[in-house]
């Protein structure tokens, strides 16, 4: 059947005062903050405890923009007669945000977790110079980190979970094993 | 009362209309076209629900430097935007709201006529403006305006004629007086028409070719900055204003309604003005801008053969019940 | 009878009231208007000079109590002449500033053609009407109602006349519209073509 002639626009009409109607979607940002979702990428906050100066995100950023100095630290050793071991030691940590594009290539690369991205953004600077910050700042937004999101149903386990549970699962299984042989 | 008094109050009143109502046109089109798109609209301004957003924004125009382009002719320049603005202010003193004696700047006696004449010099702002710009886009603009007016002239008057048979009369409250509510309906066609013809005179979405901002930058207004601007954004609200109370004056019987009639007659016609000028920002929300072939065959095609149909159904009716 | 006699008996040219001194006022605006109209030599101007002296044609008409043919010549002149006009320069070739090849090389002809025109019309007008004097006290004499009783009572045949003329002319533009469409296929009716069937059409509308 062919549509009524100005059924278009009609529906048109309808589907503007409809949205009138309803609530609008507007976030009055300054006045109520947004609740973005986890990893949104708002601003890159270093957990310095996992850093192990490995240089890896440095090395890899595109627009070198993550500054690291370090030094070696002797530990005496463990236990008596043992060999002593050399650490590296975080001197400084600092990502200039005026240069970084949000890539997040860093973040992927840590092979530590020390590196988290963090829904934060209120961070503009009047000095373009004031961008770069220090390991202490970004430790500081370390604490803005949300958890991650929930795994959708059907997605496979987490890595470690699941090496944890055929742990478990093999433990218990030879302790049932050595159950039915002692009966 | 003293004459000169009473006229002067008059033009005072009428003076004070034509600002403020294209002003809380302007306003209701920010908030109702933000919340048509799911928005909020202006929030801030005078701390309410953004309701001075307007008067920020005339401060801000006031405030920008007037500038005229070098090659530009400059007298025609800076005449165009009062050319575009003060005949909408004409038309304001012929709208009758009430019934009453003093409801009305100016009784004219071809009110109908002097009307549609007045509205028609605003379009040549517009023109003056485009031309003098020295700008290929503001030429641009013109020229559209132009074609436009030429389109849409005709079926607005076919139209407006077809009430003035149908009253016996082209005085704005002698049609009203012989307004009977069975109008509505047997001048329905003609009410539409003269909308939407009045619509595309005004240049409002969809009917905005000659400011297509998307190709053309702003038309003829392009080169403009500051008060002038913002005179001639005023000459587009009052312009619709004007239409929306002539539509209510001409097709929707104006004073005229269920209940109420003695005393809150202007009540009505306000209501139905400010109920056209919704419907007025409702189309511009939802509809897209017609090509300029589309805008030339509604007008050729369209609206020009249903508005002389309107005036033979007018005719046949005015005779039969004679 | 001598002059002032004359003059304090009925209505006199030494004691004109304001009305007839706007009335004068007025009419040397359109007349300067029309002139430089003619005379200058930017083109667009002479156009807004138009739009100037049909403007004020029109008020002579309001002052002659003529109601409903000053907002007609409004409507139609400077709403739709002036609008044509104004688009065909655009369309066509409208520089800012002047203009000096815009000059016609028979300009004392026109100059002749014109003074006589105007003699004729002047005696024509000032034959019929002499000395008639509108009272603007009294009923209104130029008013819709009037002007309809007599354009449709005592004027039909010309009136039908014109409008034939005014028919033909519409139908003119549309035949040759059309040729112009055949004779280039791919040709396309713009706007520019609609023109003068717009024009006349409005003053069918209009009346």
């Amino acid at each position: 059947m062919a549509p009524i002639p100005g059924s278009g626009l009609a529906k048109g009409l309808a589907v503007t005062l409809r949205t009138m109607t309803r609530k609008s979607v507007t976030k009055q940002y300054p006045d109520t903050q947004p609740d973005l979702p986890p990893r949104t990428r708002g601003v890159i906050g270093l957990f310095e405890e996992n850093c192990t100066v490995c240089m890896l995100c440095a090395r890899e950023c595109p627009d070198w923009c993550i500054y690291i100095d370090s030094h070696k630290e002797t530990i005496p050793a463990a236990t008596p007669g043992g060999r002593e071991r050399s650490r590296n030691v975080l001197d400084r940590f600092a990502i200039d945000f005026s240069l970084c594009m949000y890539c997040g290539i860093c973040i992927e690369v840590c092979p530590f977790d020390a590196l988290f991205w963090s829904p934060e953004f209120e961070y503009a600077e009047t000095d373009i110079r004031d961008l770069t910050h220090e390991r202490d700042k970004l430790r500081e937004w370390m604490w803005t980190v949300p958890a991650p999101p929930a795994l959708d149903p059907a997605a496979e386990e987490p890595k470690e979970i699941a090496a944890a549970r055929k742990t478990a699962e093999k433990l218990a299984a030879a302790q049932a094993e050595a159950k039915e042989g002692e009966e | 009362m003293n004459d000169a008094l009473d006229v002067t109050l008059r033009l005072l009143v009428v003076f004070v209309v034509f600002l403020t109502f294209p002003l809380l046109i302007g306003q209701t089109e920010h908030k109702v076209m933000a919340h048509m798109q799911g928005r909020l609209g202006p929030m801030y301004a005078g701390g309410f629900h953004g309701w001075a957003q307007l008067v920020a924004d005339g401060v801000k125009f006031a405030q920008k430097e007037d500038v005229v382009p070098a090659g530009a002719d400059r007298r025609i320049f800076q005449l165009a935007p009062a050319v575009a603005l003060l005949p909408y202010l004409l038309v304001l003193l012929a709208i009758p709201i009430g019934p009453e004696e003093g409801a009305v700047g100016e009784v004219i006696d071809a009110g109908v006529f002097f009307v549609l004449a007045v509205m028609g010099v605003g379009v040549l702002g517009a023109l003056m403006a485009g031309w003098a710009s020295a700008n290929k886009f503001s030429l641009l603009g013109g020229l559209r305006t132009a074609a436009q007016l030429l389109a849409y002239e005709l079926p607005m008057l076919l139209a407006a004629a077809s009430v003035a048979m149908a009253a016996g009369t082209v005085s704005l409250p002698g049609i009203l007086n012989a307004f009977e509510w069975w109008w509505l309906p047997w001048q329905i066609v003609g009410a539409i028409v003269f909308f939407v013809a009045g619509l595309a005179e005004l240049q409002r979405p969809p009917f905005d070719m000659p400011v297509a901002d998307s190709e053309i930058i702003f038309g003829a207004y392009t080169e403009y900055t500051g008060l002038r601007f913002a005179l001639f954004l005023l000459a587009e609200y009052a312009g619709i204003v004007v239409l929306c109370g002539l539509t209510t004056v001409l097709f929707l019987g104006g004073w005229h309604g269920p209940w109420g009639a003695d005393g809150l007659g202007w009540v009505w016609t306000l209501l139905k003005t400010a109920v056209l000028a919704f419907i007025v920002i409702w189309l511009r929300v939802t509809y897209p801008r017609l090509r300029e072939d589309q805008l030339q065959k509604l007008s050729w095609t369209l609206l020009v053969p249903l508005a002389l149909a309107q005036i033979a159904l007018t005719g046949i009716v005015k005779v039969v019940i004679e | 009878m001598t002059l002032a006699a004359l003059a304090a008996d009925t209505h006199g040219f030494l004691s004109p009231t304001g009305v007839e001194i706007a009335f004068l006022l007025v009419g040397l605006v359109t007349l300067g208007a029309a002139l430089i109209t003619v005379t200058t030599r930017q083109l667009v101007h002479a156009a807004l000079w138009l739009v100037v002296a049909l403007g004020g044609l029109a008020v002579e008409y309001l002052l002659l109590t003529a109601e409903f043919i000053a907002w007609v010549q409004v409507l139609i002149y400077v709403g739709s002449v002036v609008v044509l006009l104004l688009f065909g320069l655009m369309l066509t070739r409208a520089p800012i500033g002047r203009s000096p090849d815009a000059d016609s090389g028979n300009r004392w002809v026109a100059l002749g053609v014109a003074v006589v025109a105007a003699a004729a019309l002047v005696w024509v007008v000032v034959d019929a009407f002499r000395t008639t004097w509108i009272d603007l006290d009294g009923a209104p004499s130029g008013s819709t109602d009037v002007t309809g009783q007599a354009l449709f009572q005592n004027w039909v045949l010309p009136f039908e006349a014109l409008s034939v003329l005014l028919l033909a002319a519409l139908v003119g533009a549309i035949v040759l519209s059309r040729k112009a469409k055949a004779d280039a296929a791919p040709a396309t009716g713009g706007p520019a073509d609609r023109g003068p069937g717009a024009a006349g059409a409005d003053k069918e509308g209009a009346r």
